[in-house]
């Protein structure tokens, strides 16, 4: 399964750089990169949307499930800087600059923030069962902007005009043929590497929840140790009788 | 459970009770320290004052001003609406308030509350640019739309934030990392609608923007109070 993977990654890596140029770009032949930067923002809204319906399953009290949350929101977090890093590479080649203020590459930046404070959150409570419940919440409510901020606000007519963001060639149907082909089998590796990823941070998550419930049960649910405690007894004025 | 009561002949129903009796209790709590109206509209004033300073008495152009206006509306949401929340953990009456009320109850008086301040600091803060910026408004009927929906919505979602951070440390430092995020479509809509209601753009966008604001706020206080519900009758101090 593995070789398969790898030869179909490489494959797509191949195709990338054999398609022709897209003609309607300043840079045609350094736009390649949407190659990778297209697939990396799919999967990202993919493991945003899996880490929103898990934090909900953890709301009823699953730190099972806020453990597979916390998986799937931190890949989303690394396949968003991804797309953040190649999207600001293709800004300085086609537009001149890394960062432009351009309407779609700010709504991004404020998506990363948005799960940012996500983990910010986390950080804050100590209590395992009260940080899966907030964070499942957080992560609940959080799905509203982020679908505005990643489908309806780039696509509001105002915005349109002034973006620089080549929406129209995507959406308008500009693309040939061969480069939707390539995009999806880069989205399809990059996927299935992804959820592998996830699988593997989801059993290390599980085991350290398990080893902690273990080490709580052979301590009868009591983590700190238990103390000595010496009567005292005082006189009328308050004073020590036996030391 | 507070029970419903005959009000005037007529049976009020239990939600109603309860809701409003959270939001007396806030209003009485306010009226004893004054202590979220004081926040609001002193960053109110000052944010107003160091903007007019900053500009050299220049007139603002529609957008700066809408978006230094949002601006300015949403710090000082932040630094008084959470209270709400903040200061029942702070006093150790979280556990009361659990037995006083249904959990819905608890957040719909509280975002109602919090609605209500953030509406008189709306309308201070208007009056401030009016004065002191020199803005002319010229659709005002867009501009009280826009302004209500917006207040509704930044008070169920800092209402909803403020819950969450409540919940652990280092809270006041918190809950603006976590509310301001969470409000950034209501920031750009609001700003959107604002801008038209100061006579830069077309009405019809105004008018989108605006019912984008009413309907972000309708979201925000039909997936809350659910949400709210699942964490606060989970903890147990």
């Amino acid at each position: 399964m593995r070789w398969i993977l790898a030869l179909a990654m490489a494959a797509a890596t191949v195709g990338s750089f054999l398609a022709p140029p897209a003609a309607q770009f300043s840079e045609p032949e350094l736009a390649r990169i949407i190659f990778f930067h297209l697939p990396c923002a799919f999967a990202a809204t993919v493991f945003f949307i899996m880490g929103a319906v898990l934090g909900i399953k953890a709301l009823n009290g699953g730190l099972d499930a806020d453990t597979r949350a916390v998986a799937a929101n931190e890949m989303a977090m690394v396949l968003a800087l991804l797309t953040m890093a190649t999207g600001m590479l293709f800004s300085r080649v086609q537009w001149l600059a890394w960062w432009s203020w351009d309407p779609r590459q700010t709504s991004f930046l404020f998506v990363l923030l948005i799960y940012g404070a996500y983990f910010a959150l986390r950080a804050a409570i100590s209590d395992d069962d009260q940080r899966a419940k907030v964070a499942g919440a957080y992560s609940a409510f959080s799905i509203l902007p982020m679908l505005f901020l990643v489908f309806v606000f780039p696509r509001l007519p105002a915005v349109m005009q002034k973006s620089l963001h080549p929406s129209t060639t995507i959406s308008g149907g500009e693309f040939s043929g061969i480069y939707w082909s390539i995009v999806l089998s880069v989205f399809a590796c990059l996927l299935i590497i992804c959820l592998w990823l996830y699988r593997l941070a989801v059993r290390a998550g599980l085991l350290e929840l398990r080893y902690k419930n273990e080490y709580n049960q052979r301590n009868h649910g009591n983590t700190t140790p238990p103390r000595v405690v010496r009567p005292v007894s005082l006189s009328e004025e308050g004073r020590e009788e036996n030391p | 459970m507070i029970r419903s009561k005959k009000d005037g002949g007529h049976m009020k129903s239990a939600w109603a009770t309860e809701i409003s009796a959270v939001f007396e209790k806030e209003i009485k709590t306010e009226q004893r320290s004054r202590a979220g109206f004081l926040t609001s509209l002193l960053s109110s004033v000052l944010i107003v004052i160091s903007l007019a300073y900053g500009a050299f008495g220049s007139t603002l152009d529609g957008t700066l001003a809408a978006g230094l206006f949002w601006v300015a509306l949403i710090f000082a949401a932040v630094a008084a609406l959470p209270r709400t929340f903040l200061a029942e953990e702070e006093a150790g009456t979280a556990d009361l308030l659990r037995l006083a009320a249904r959990p819905h109850a608890i957040f719909w008086g509280k975002a109602l509350f919090n609605c209500l301040q953030i509406l008189i600091t709306a309308v201070i803060l208007v009056l401030l640019f009016s004065v002191m910026m020199g803005l002319t408004i010229k659709m005002p009927f867009l501009l009280i739309v826009s302004l209500v929906g917006g207040a509704l919505g930044l008070a169920g979602t800092v209402t909803f934030g403020a819950a969450l951070v409540a919940q652990g440390s280092n809270r006041t430092m918190l809950v603006g990392v976590v509310c301001l995020p969470l409000m950034i479509p209501l920031i750009m809509m609001g700003i959107s609608s604002f801008r038209v209601a100061l006579g830069v753009g077309e009405a019809l966008g105004g008018w989108t923007s605006a019912l984008g604001v009413w309907f972000y706020a309708f979201l925000v206080f039909s997936l809350a109070p659910n949400l709210f519900a699942m964490v606060w009758q989970g903890k147990r101090s």
